[in-house]
C-alpha cells in the first residue's frame, strides 16, 4: 500500500458461469483493478468466441457515429451529463441496436428526402438565374438589331458575336443552348469549345453573384451562367457533349421574351413552394436529432463498455463443458477482497445461482508493476517510468525523488526571483486544476507543463530557499539582516582609494549573517572565487551523500529479495569503496571549513595554512607524502599519513572482493548443491531437495534466471558490473560537479542581463530615462522570463534528471518491470474520446 | 554530404514514404487473411493493421467493389498527400508517375465510349490519380487527330500523343494502338527523365524497373499479338525502346510467330528466362503474367534497399496497388467461396 514498493500482485484465476460472466466483468471494468492476461495468443481475433458480439458493436458505433456526424454538422450541442452509466444488460443490446437502426434509417431518409428537395430547388435557382441573365444577352442584341451602326465603339468580340447573331437570326436558324457550370471550370470550358467546334460558337457568360450549396456535399460553390450559340445540329450535339463533359447542367430556355417571363414567374411560385417544403424537411431533421443529441454521449458510454466487455470476454478461454469460461488476471493482493465483492455484485446482477471461483495461481512469471498514485506522486513516478519501469517489487525510487529532484534542480537555479515567477505559476495551476483540466487542452506542450505542475511547483519552492542561500534574487543581494561585515574605523582612507580590502580579521563582526551568503559579497571583486569554492564543495557533498544513499537503497533491495551472497559480495564491498575513499573527502571538506579560522595564524591554523583538499586527495591516492610549507603542516591532523594509506588500501581491496566474490561463492554453492543432489538421490529422498529448490525459487523469484545462468556468464556480468561501478564512483562525483558548473551559469548570466539591459535603463536621467526605463524593463521581463526562467529552468531540469536516472539510479534500481494496466472502462473511454477529438 | 542535399528538400517525404512501406502486409497477415470466412471477418483483421478502421464508417455487408474502393483511396489519399508536400524535381517525378494512370483513364473512356456506355458509369472505374480536367469531355472525339485537338493538346499526355494521330479512326484495335504507342512514349520518356534529368541513384533503380517494366511489355504485346490482325511492322512499332531487350531482343521478337520463339528470345535473358521456365497454364503453375508480377514486387522491395533516391515513391505505389490486387482477390475469393485458387496472390517480402 505505499510507494515505497510495487503493490503485492497475484495471478488468479477465474471460473465465470457463462451466463454471470458479462455482468461480473463489466463490474470488474467498473472497479478496474485486474488485468486480464490472454488465454489464446494464437487465435485469430476472427476466430474467436464473442466476435460477432464484437462486431454487432462495431455497428453500432458506426450508427452512432453517423448520427454525431450530423449532429455536429447541424451545430446542436451535444449533452455531456459526465455521469457515468453502467454497462447495460446483453439483452438490452438488442434494444439499442433497434433503436440505433430506427435512427439512422430515419435520419438516412429525411436526408435523401433533403437532399432530393435541394436539388430540385438548386436547380430552379439556377434557372431563375438563367433566365434573369439571358435576358441582359437577349436584350443586348435586340439594342444591337436597332442601331446597328453605332456598334464600332463596342469591343471587338461582341461586336463580331452580335455580327454573328445577327447574321444568323436572318437566316433564321440560329440555336443556342442555356446552361450553369461551376465557375472555376469556364476557361478550360471556352478553350475547349472554341477547339472542338472550331471556334464557330459563341459563348456568353455571366457570373451568379450567391454561392449556391451543392446538394450532395453541402459546400457553398460559385457558378456561372452560360449560353452558347450556334449554327446546325452538328454543332449543337458536340455543344451538348462538351457540356456533358464539363458538368455543366443545361436548362431550356424560351426563344421568346414572353415566354420566358412567364417561365419565370412560374419558376419563382415553384421556389417559393420548395422553401417551404424544404423548412419543414429541416425542421423534422433537426427534432430528430435534437432528440438523438441528448442520450448520444451516454449510447456512446454504453456502446463502448459492451465492446470493452466483449473484448475481454474473448480472452478468456472456454471450459470443456462450454458451461464456464476460464479467465486468468492479476490483481493487488490487497484488493482481492474488492475483486471477491464485485464478481458476488455481478453474480447477483446476471442471476445466476453459482457463485464465481477466484483461485489464486503459483506462478513463476514477474508480474506487473503497479503504484497506487495520486495527482501529486503521480508526476514523480511518471520521471522515473519514463527511465524504466521498476522491477516488481523492487525500492521505488519516486517517493526520494519528491524531494531530491527539486532540491538538485534548485541548487541549479537557485534564484529568489526566479523561483517565486515559477510558484506562482505553478500555483496558478494547481489552484485552477479543475477547470483546467476540464478544458481538455491538445496542445502537448501545455499538458507537459500542466502534468508536471507538483514538480515545478515544488522546484519553485526550493528554487527560492536556495536563491536565500546563494542570496540572489534576480541577481542581486538581499541586506534583510545588515551585513555582519563593516569597514573598521581606522581604514577611514576608504574615502581616497576606490578599494577596500577587508579582513575576516577586523572586519567582521564574528557572528555569521543568519541565513545564506553575507551580502556584503555581491560587491566583492573576488565573488566569484568565493563562490566557486563554495559551490565546488557543496555540490561533491550532496552528490556523495546522493550516491552513498543510492547504496544504501540497494541493500534494502537485497535484504528484500533475501539475496545475502549479494549483500556480502556487492553492497559491503561497494559501500566501503565509496566511504573510505569519497565519503573521507565530504569529511575532509567539513574538517577544513571547521578547523581554520581567521584568527588562528599562532597555531598554524590560520587561512593561508589550509591545505588544498583537492591536493590532498590526490596526494592520498598517489601515496605521496605531503610537504611542510613555511610553518603550516601539510596535514589537517595527527596520523593523517597513516590513516589515508589504510583507507586506499581497503578500499583498492574492495575492487578484488567484488570480483571475484560473488562468482566464486555461487560456484561453490552449485558444487555442493551437485554434491547433494547425487548423495540424497542415492538415498531415496528426493523431496527433499525439491523442497530446497522450490524454496530458492520462492526466495528469490527475480533471482530465477540467475540460476541457471552460465558460469562464464556470471563472471562476466560480475566483472562489467564492478568496473562499471567503481569507474562510475569517480565519473558520477565528477558529474555531481555540473551542479555547481549550472548554478553559476544562471547566476552569472542573470548579473550578465542585469547589468547588460537593465542597467541602461537606471542610468539615465530625467523624464526621458522614465520612458527608456519602461521600455528596457519589458525588454530585461522577457529576457529574463524566456532565457532566464524558461530556458535555464529547461536545462537544470534536464540536468537533474539525467542526475536521478544516472548517478543515482544506477546504484540499485533495474527498471526491468512492466506495467500494470488494469481492465477499466474509465482509461477505456478516456482513450476512446482522445481519438474522437 | 549527397544525403544531407536530398534531405533538403525530399528527407520528410522519403521518412513518410518508407514509414508507409512498413505498414505494407506481411507474410503472416496473409496467411491469417486467407484464413477468413467472410469479408466481415476480413475488415475485422485488416482493422489490426496499418489500414485500421478505414471501413468502420461503411455499414455492412461490405461488397468486394467497396472494399476495392477504400483500398485505392487510401493509396491515393497516401500519394496525394506526398505530392502536395513534393517540390521540384521530386513534383515532376511524382507527375511522371500519375500519366500512366492517364492513359489508362483515357483507353477506358474511349473503349466505354465506342461501346456506348454512359458517361456516369465509366467515370467512378477511373483511376483518381489519372483525372484530368478534360477528361469527362472526350466522348466528343471520334478521330485520333479530334482527341488530340480538342482534349489532349493542354495535357502533359500531349507530346506521347504525336505518333497516333494518324490513326484513321477509333476502333476496338486503335484504341489499343493508342494505349500501346502512349505507354511506349510514356515510358521512354520516364526513362530519360530519369536517366537525363534526374541522374545518380535514383536514375539506377528506376532503370531497372522501368526497363523491366518495357520489357514486361514487350514481351505481353508479342504473346497477345499471334493470331490478330497486327501486323508484324506495327507489332514492332509498339515495343518500348528502353528496356534490356532493345535492340537486338526486339528485333527478334518482331519476328516472333508462336510462344515457343517468345520464349526461345527469352532464354537469352537471366532475368527472363527463369521466369518463363516457371510459367505455365497448368494448375499448379504459375502463369506467365504472376510471374511477371513477383519479379515486379522483387525490383520494387529492392528499391528500398537504397537510400537517397526517388525511386522509393514509385515503388511504394506500385507495392501498395499489389497489395490491393491481393486483398481484392483474397476478398474475391472468399466472397464467391471460391477457396481453391485464394492462395495465388502475390506475397510482398
Amino acid at each position: 500500500m505505499s510507494l515505497f514498493r510495487s503493490e503485492e500482485m497475484a495471478l488468479c484465476q477465474l471460473f465465470l458461469q457463462s451466463e454471470a460472466a458479462y455482468a461480473c466483468v463489466s463490474e470488474l471494468g467498473e472497479l478496474g483493478l485486474a488485468q486480464f492476461r490472454d488465454l489464446n495468443p494464437f487465435v485469430n481475433a476472427f476466430q474467436r468466441k464473442f466476435v460477432n458480439e464484437v462486431r454487432r458493436c462495431d455497428e453500432m458505433e458506426r450508427k452512432l457515429r453517423y448520427l454525431e456526424k450530423e449532429i455536429k454538422k447541424d451545430g446542436i450541442p451535444m449533452l455531456d451529463s459526465g455521469e457515468n452509466v453502467e454497462a447495460p444488460q446483453p439483452r438490452e443490446m438488442i434494444d439499442l441496436e433497434a433503436t440505433f437502426e430506427k435512427l439512422e434509417n430515419e435520419l438516412r431518409e429525411v436526408n435523401q428526402n433533403a437532399e432530393a428537395l435541394k436539388r430540385n430547388y438548386l436547380e430552379l435557382t439556377e434557372l431563375k438565374h438563367i433566365l434573369r441573365k439571358t435576358q441582359v444577352f437577349f436584350d443586348e442584341r435586340e439594342i444591337h438589331d436597332v442601331d446597328e451602326s453605332l456598334t464600332a465603339n463596342l469591343i471587338e468580340d461582341q461586336y463580331v458575336g452580335t455580327q454573328m447573331m445577327n447574321l444568323a437570326a436572318k437566316q433564321g436558324h440560329l440555336g443556342f443552348v442555356a446552361g450553369v457550370i461551376l465557375r472555376e471550370r469556364i476557361p478550360p470550358f471556352e478553350r475547349m469549345l472554341w477547339r472542338a467546334c472550331r471556334g464557330n460558337v459563341f459563348l456568353r457568360q455571366a457570373e451568379i453573384d450567391t454561392p449556391l450549396e451543392d446538394p450532395t456535399t453541402s459546400d457553398q460553390v460559385y457558378k456561372s451562367v452560360f449560353i452558347i450559340f450556334f449554327q446546325g445540329d452538328q454543332l449543337k450535339i458536340r455543344v451538348k457533349k462538351i457540356c456533358e463533359g464539363f458538368r455543366a447542367t443545361l436548362y431550356p430556355c424560351p426563344e421568346t421574351p414572353n415566354d420566358r417571363r412567364e417561365m419565370a414567374v412560374g419558376v419563382m411560385t415553384r421556389i417559393e413552394d420548395l422553401n417551404t417544403v424544404l423548412s419543414q424537411t429541416q425542421d423534422h431533421r433537426h427534432r430528430v436529432l435534437v432528440a438523438a443529441a441528448k442520450s448520444i454521449k451516454i449510447w456512446f458510454t454504453k456502446v463502448r463498455k459492451i465492446k470493452a466487455i466483449y473484448h475481454t470476454l474473448n480472452l478468456f478461454n472456454l471450459d470443456v463443458t462450454q458451461k464456464c469460461l476460464i479467465a486468468e488476471c492479476w490483481v493487488p493482493v490487497s484488493d482481492l477482497e474488492a475483486i471477491h465483492l464485485a464478481l458476488r455484485r455481478g453474480t447477483e446482477r446476471s442471476g445466476s445461482s453459482v457463485p464465481p471461483i477466484l483461485n489464486r495461481m503459483e506462478t513463476r512469471e514477474v508480474p506487473p508493476t503497479y503504484f497506487r498514485l495520486n495527482k501529486f506522486t503521480k508526476g514523480f513516478q511518471m520521471l522515473i517510468d519514463a527511465y524504466g519501469v521498476g522491477t516488481y517489487r523492487e525500492a521505488n525510487p519516486a517517493p526520494y525523488a519528491i524531494i531530491t529532484f527539486p532540491f538538485l534542480f534548485a541548487v541549479m537555479f537557485g534564484d529568489f526571483g526566479h523561483g517565486l515567477i515559477m510558484t506562482l505559476f505553478a500555483l496558478w495551476m494547481v489552484m485552477n486544476e479543475k477547470p483546467l483540466i476540464a478544458k481538455k487542452s491538445t496542445s502537448e506542450i501545455w499538458n507537459i507543463f500542466f502534468g508536471g505542475r507538483y514538480i515545478i511547483l515544488l522546484m519553485g519552492f526550493f528554487s527560492m530557499y536556495t536563491g536565500l542561500i546563494y542570496n540572489d534574487f534576480f541577481s542581486k543581494s538581499l541586506n534583510l539582516f545588515g551585513s555582519q561585515w563593516f569597514v573598521p574605523q581606522k581604514s577611514m582612507y576608504i574615502f581616497k582609494e576606490k578599494d577596500v580590502m577587508l579582513d575576516p580579521k577586523n572586519a567582521y563582526a564574528n557572528s555569521p549573517y543568519p541565513i545564506g551568503l553575507d551580502p556584503v559579497w555581491q560587491v566583492a571583486d573576488n565573488k566569484i572565487n568565493f563562490l566557486n569554492a563554495y559551490k565546488m564543495k557543496v555540490s561533491i557533498i550532496i552528490g556523495v551523500c546522493h550516491m552513498i544513499f543510492g547504496v544504501m537503497m540497494s541493500l534494502w533491495n537485497h535484504m528484500f529479495f533475501r539475496k545475502k551472497i549479494n549483500i556480502l559480495c556487492d553492497f559491503v564491498p561497494q559501500i566501503i569503496f565509496m566511504t573510505f575513499i569519497f565519503f573521507y573527502l565530504v569529511l575532509l571538506v567539513f574538517h577544513k571549513w571547521v578547523a581554520y579560522y581567521a584568527t588562528g595564524d599562532d597555531e598554524g591554523l590560520g587561512p593561508h595554512c589550509a591545505p588544498s583538499i583537492l591536493i590532498t586527495f590526490i596526494n592520498m591516492v598517489l601515496f605521496k607524502n605531503g610537504e611542510k610549507i613555511g610553518e603550516c603542516e601539510p596535514y589537517m591532523y595527527g596520523g593523517q599519513q597513516g590513516f589515508q594509506k589504510f583507507l586506499v588500501v581497503i578500499a583498492v581491496l574492495c575492487i578484488p572482493w567484488m570480483l571475484a566474490g560473488k562468482p566464486y561463492l555461487i560456484y561453490k554453492y552449485r558444487q555442493l548443491q551437485h554434491q547433494q543432489f547425487t548423495n540424497v538421490s542415492t538415498a531415496g529422498l528426493t523431496e527433499e531437495s525439491d523442497q530446497v529448490q522450490m524454496a530458492n525459487g520462492a526466495a528469490a523469484p527475480s533471482g530465477d534466471h540467475e540460476e541457471n545462468e552460465k558460469m562464464e556468464d556470471i563472471v562476466i556480468h560480475q566483472a562489467i558490473h564492478t568496473i562499471e561501478y567503481v569507474l562510475g564512483c569517480v565519473s558520477n562525483t565528477a558529474s555531481y560537479l555540473r551542479l555547481w558548473a549550472l548554478s553559476l551559469a544562471h547566476a552569472q548570466l542573470s548579473e550578465v542581463l542585469w547589468g547588460m539591459v537593465l542597467r541602461l535603463g537606471l542610468q539615465s536621467g530625467s523624464w526621458f530615462g522614465g520612458v527608456f526605463l519602461f521600455m528596457i524593463f519589458a525588454a530585461w521581463a522577457c529576457l529574463t522570463l524566456a532565457i532566464l526562467v524558461l530556458m535555464e529552468g529547461l536545462s537544470a531540469f534536464l540536468h537533474t534528471l539525467r542526475l536521478h536516472w544516472v548517478e543515482f539510479q544506477n546504484k540499485f534500481y533495474q527498471g526491468a518491470g512492466y506495467p500494470f494496466s488494469p481492465f477499466s472502462f474509465d482509461t477505456i473511454l478516456e482513450t476512446a474520446q482522445n481519438v474522437e477529438e | 554530404m549527397k544525403g544531407a542535399m536530398f534531405n533538403i528538400d525530399n528527407g520528410y517525404l522519403e521518412g513518410l514514404c518508407r514509414g508507409f512501406k512498413t505498414g505494407i502486409l506481411t507474410q503472416n497477415d496473409y496467411l491469417n487473411l486467407v484464413q477468413c470466412e467472410t469479408i466481415e471477418d476480413l475488415k475485422l483483421h485488416l482493422a489490426g493493421t496499418d489500414y485500421g478502421n478505414f471501413l468502420a464508417n461503411e455499414p455492412s455487408p461490405i461488397s468486394v467493389s467497396t472494399l476495392d474502393d477504400k483500398l485505392r483511396e487510401k493509396v491515393v489519399a497516401e500519394f496525394v498527400h506526398m505530392r502536395c508536400h513534393a517540390v521540384e524535381p521530386l513534383s515532376t517525378f511524382l507527375d511522371f508517375i500519375t500519366y500512366s494512370y492517364m492513359i489508362d483513364n483515357i483507353v477506358l473512356l474511349i473503349t466505354g465510349a465506342l461501346h456506348q456506355r454512359p458517361l456516369q458509369e465509366l467515370l467512378p472505374k477511373c483511376h483518381p490519380l489519372g483525372s484530368f480536367e478534360q477528361m469527362e469531355a472526350i466522348h466528343i472525339a471520334t478521330t485520333p487527330a479530334e482527341l488530340y485537338n480538342a482534349v489532349l493538346v493542354d495535357t502533359p499526355l500531349a507530346p506521347f500523343f504525336v505518333d497516333c494521330i494518324s490513326e484513321a479512326d477509333l476502333d476496338e484495335m486503335n484504341v489499343e494502338l493508342i494505349r500501346n504507342t502512349l505507354y511506349k512514349a510514356y515510358l521512354e520518356a520516364f526513362y530519360d527523365f530519369c536517366t537525363q534529368k534526374l541522374g545518380g541513384e535514383t536514375a539506377e533503380v528506376m532503370c531497372e524497373i522501368l526497363a523491366f517494366e518495357a520489357d514486361r511489355r514487350a514481351l505481353i504485346i508479342t504473346i497477345n499479338s499471334f493470331d490478330t490482325e497486327l501486323t508484324k511492322e506495327d507489332r514492332a512499332r509498339l515495343f518500348p525502346k528502353c528496356g534490356k531487350l532493345y535492340p537486338d531482343g526486339l528485333a527478334a521478337l518482331a519476328r516472333a510467330d508462336d510462344y515457343e520463339q517468345v520464349r526461345s528470345v527469352a532464354e537469352y535473358y537471366a532475368e527472363y528466362q527463369a521466369l518463363f521456365a516457371g510459367a505455365g497454364n497448368n494448375p499448379e503453375e504459375k502463369t506467365l503474367e504472376d510471374r511477371f508480377f513477383e519479379y515486379e514486387v522483387k525490383l520494387n522491395v529492392n528499391a528500398f534497399l537504397r537510400q537517397f533516391h526517388y525511386g522509393v515513391f514509385y515503388a511504394y505505389l506500385k507495392l501498395k496497388e499489389q497489395e490491393c490486387r491481393n486483398i481484392v482477390w483474397i476478398a474475391e475469393c472468399v466472397a464467391q467461396r471460391h477457396r481453391a485458387k485464394i492462395d495465388n496472390y502475390i506475397p510482398i517480402l
